[in-house]
């Protein structure tokens, strides 16, 4: 569904993507691992063609970003890591916008009340404006106009921060439900336990590089750490 | 294109929820209406006087005929200096008439020309610069006049508040955050952007063509009917929104690089500075180099020179003897004649002489004048202000333009006069009561319409072309711009 080819990307002379390639099948949840500034973002980016690859390709459902920029954004669904919404709207108009423009038609008032009450966010919240909400509150309303786009692929970068731990929580189920509807997530993290918890798959990523793919699985919360420490390491 | 409508309307309830576009349109809606209540006053008030002149000049005129009734019966014997039966003094003063351009219905709009150049002259025999050329200013033409009027507000005031509320059309969701929350959905930056610019784009010009429209049609609705100048509406309307729409294109073709909002906000600014005050000082400049503005000077010491040098050669006449005004008796025609005394008849000759002679003269003068705004409206698609500005006083009616047709007029109704009046003077026929049912009366001949709806027009086209051409480069760049 999601699928990089030694993808490259240049910022003038600093490498922030190496040749890098990897594939994100259907109901995976694939979680992404690396230090700050290791190239998680910059990828994400490709794969909504806000950056266009210096060379390689990404595809999304076996379309190109590049050549088709419209097509490739119906089929996936982003939580950046700051969910960004306007201020002067309440957080259920937010909503009301983002997931119209989405799928291009308007959900009842009360569908995405809904919607909003599952993800956790007070009834008497949703209707507030959204300067007054918390890092935490936007990020759920984020989550669900991702949600309620239902799209084939969620592209989420570090999605639960801000979250607290119930929430982040009852996130992670969210995901596992959508993987189990055959949806492709990808995600990126830095909280090594959520990752072996909800993950299928777990790469790790340093200066652009992908250095490491395991099934997680295979390993364990302890060889996660070491395997992860390693690949920071020389 | 639904994404456009979702976009649009997205945009109007932001808008709604942070004031801003309430605060621009009532803002634009209470300088028009204050704008349109001087241009209406002072148009009122020009229309008053110009009533009253009339009414003077009818009362002065019915005076006058009952005079020499009373005179021909034997009831009043004459005076002198002021006799109503003689026809060089009916003509060159007692009997005079205003020549009166009426203001256009549209004339609210733009003060134009209507404070600088006079709206009617007191046609007499005398020659015309004791008449028409005393009042104006050295250059009667000039651009942008700041007068605060309708004009002044579309003009200069109008491109500020469109700056206002689209400076940071692009920038402002960068820096919030709010571009890759709309861009991961299939919209592209074209379609956000033009929506965007649409959402404030048709409150902003439909409250404008509104505030402009509407007081039109409650105050000074019969007068346009009456005149036949809803086309001149129409059209100021067309040139209106072509104003409008260029603005808003140069904001989005601005937006379209992807600077910072302060660099939006101080590009903006300087696009207007230029376009709006400096250009036009610079076509000012232009144009006096290209055609230099005749000197009024040089107009007035020719005039006195040629006015000596006919006293001169009148001077035996003018010495004739006054014994008429000893014997009164002179002063009553026996069998419709009548001694006009020698001395007028030389005055008479005189200022005809002065005519005759700087009629090349004023001719220059005012072919000069001409070709300035010759030049002024072929170069003045080097700013839509310009355009905008010389468009919309031209429908107003105060455009130099109309002022100039208007002197050409009187020029005609002058020689007009004289003819009527010269071989009365000259061979000493007296006034008679028919004579003031048959004395030459101006009226105003509005100048051709079409060619003025057509020039206007064409005005609006090149603020098009100007607009289209910024949309289509705005467009082409959001393609590349970085979304980051
Ligand atoms: N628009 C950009 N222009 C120039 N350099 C950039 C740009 N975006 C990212 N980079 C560089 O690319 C590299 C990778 O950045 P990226 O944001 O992808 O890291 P990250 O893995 O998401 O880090 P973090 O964990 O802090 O979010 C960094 O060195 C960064 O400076
Ligand atoms: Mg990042």
């Amino acid at each position: 569904m999601l699928k990089a080819n030694s993808l490259t990307k240049n910022f003038n002379s600093n490498i922030a993507l190496n040749s890098v390639s990897l594939s994100v099948s259907q109901g995976e949840i694939y979680c992404l691992l690396g230090a700050n500034g290791a190239g998680k973002t910059t990828l994400i980016n490709h794969f909504l063609g806000f950056l266009k690859p210096t060379s390689g390709e990404v595809l999304v459902n076996g379309k190109c970003v590049t050549s088709n920029p419209l097509d490739t954004k119906r089929d996936i669904a982003y939580i950046p890591e700051n969910v960004m919404l306007y201020g002067v709207l309440t957080g259920l108009e937010n909503l009301e916008y983002f997931s119209a423009l989405a799928t291009g038609r308007k959900k009842p008032r009360d569908v995405l009340r809904k919607l909003l009450a599952d993800v956790g966010l007070p009834a008497e919240a949703a209707e507030r404006r959204v300067a007054t909400y918390s890092k935490g509150m936007r990020q759920k309303v984020g989550i669900t106009i991702a949600m309620a786009k239902n799209a084939k692929a969620l592209l989420l970068d570090e999605p639960t921060s801000g979250l607290d731990p119930k929430a982040a929580n009852e996130f992670s189920r969210l995901l596992k439900t959508a993987s189990e509807n055959g949806v492709a997530v990808f995600t990126t993290t830095h909280d090594l336990f959520h990752a072996k918890e909800t993950g299928n798959r777990i790469g790790i990523m340093r200066s652009g590089s992908l250095l490491a793919e395991f099934n997680s699985d295979d390993v364990s919360h302890a060889d996660m750490e070491s395997i992860y420490l390693k690949n920071m390491r020389d | 294109m639904k994404s456009f409508s979702l976009i649009l309307r997205n945009e109007w309830r932001i808008m709604i929820a942070d004031k801003s576009l309430i605060l621009v349109c009532t803002l634009l809606t209470l300088l028009l209406s204050y704008g349109f209540f001087i241009g209406l006053s002072e148009a009122v008030s020009r229309d008053e006087r110009v009533r009253e002149l009339v009414s003077q000049q009818e009362r002065g005129q019915s005076g006058i005929v009952e005079q020499i009734q009373r005179i021909v019966s034997g009831h009043e014997k004459p005076d002198v200096f002021a006799n109503p039966l003689n026809p060089a003094l009916v003509g060159s003063g007692l009997g005079s008439l205003y020549a009166i351009m009426h203001s256009g219905a549209l004339s609210p709009l733009a003060l134009g020309q209507s404070d600088l150049l006079p709206d009617h002259y007191r046609v007499s025999t005398r020659n015309k610069t004791t008449f028409m050329y005393q009042t104006e200013n050295e250059s009667p033409w000039n651009l942008l006049t700041g007068r605060f009027d309708p004009v002044f507000v579309l003009v200069y005031l109008l491109p500020l508040f469109i700056f206002a509320i689209s400076y940071n059309l692009l920038s402002s969701e960068k820096e919030q955050g709010t571009l890759r929350m709309q861009l991961s959905h299939p919209v592209t930056l074209q379609t956000l952007m033009f929506g965007k610019l649409f959402a404030r784009l048709v409150p902003v010009l439909g409250v404008t063509i509104l505030a402009v429209i509407v007081p039109f049609l409650i105050l000074r609705g019969d007068a346009v009917m009456v005149s036949g100048q809803l086309p001149h509406l129409v059209v100021a309307i067309i040139i209106i929104g072509a104003y409008g729409f260029f603005w808003f294109a140069v904001t989005l073709f601005v937006n379209s690089f992807g600077f910072s909002s302060a660099s939006n906000a101080l590009i903006l600014v300087g696009t207007w500075v230029f376009l709006v005050l400096v250009a036009p000082v610079l076509l000012n400049v232009f144009v006096s180099r290209m055609s230099p503005a005749p000197s009024r000077i040089e107009l007035a010491t020719e005039t006195r020179l040629i006015t000596i040098d006919g006293l001169n050669r009148y001077h035996e006449l003018l010495s004739s003897d006054y014994r008429h005004i000893k014997d009164s008796s002179m002063l009553v025609p026996s069998d419709g004649k009548f001694e006009v005394p020698e001395r007028l008849q030389a005055f008479y000759l005189i200022n005809k002489a002065v005519d005759e002679k700087i009629e090349t003269l004023l001719g220059d003068f005012e072919s000069r004048l001409r070709a300035q705004q010759d030049l002024v409206e072929r170069f003045g698609f080097v700013s839509p202000s310009v355009l905008t500005y010389e468009g919309l006083v031209s429908l107003a009616g105060t455009g130099t333009r109309r002022y100039q047709d208007f002197k050409q007029q009187v020029n005609d109704y002058h020689r007009e006069w004289k003819e009527f009046f010269e071989p009365r003077i000259m061979s000493g026929q007296i006034v008679t009561v028919a004579d003031f049912e048959k004395l030459p009366r101006f009226t105003w001949q509005e100048p051709d319409v079409s060619i003025l709806l057509a020039g206007s027009l064409a005005k609006a086209l090149q603020i098009f072309l100007a607009t289209v051409v910024l949309f289509a480069l705005g467009f082409m760049r959001l393609a590349k711009v970085d979304v980051l």
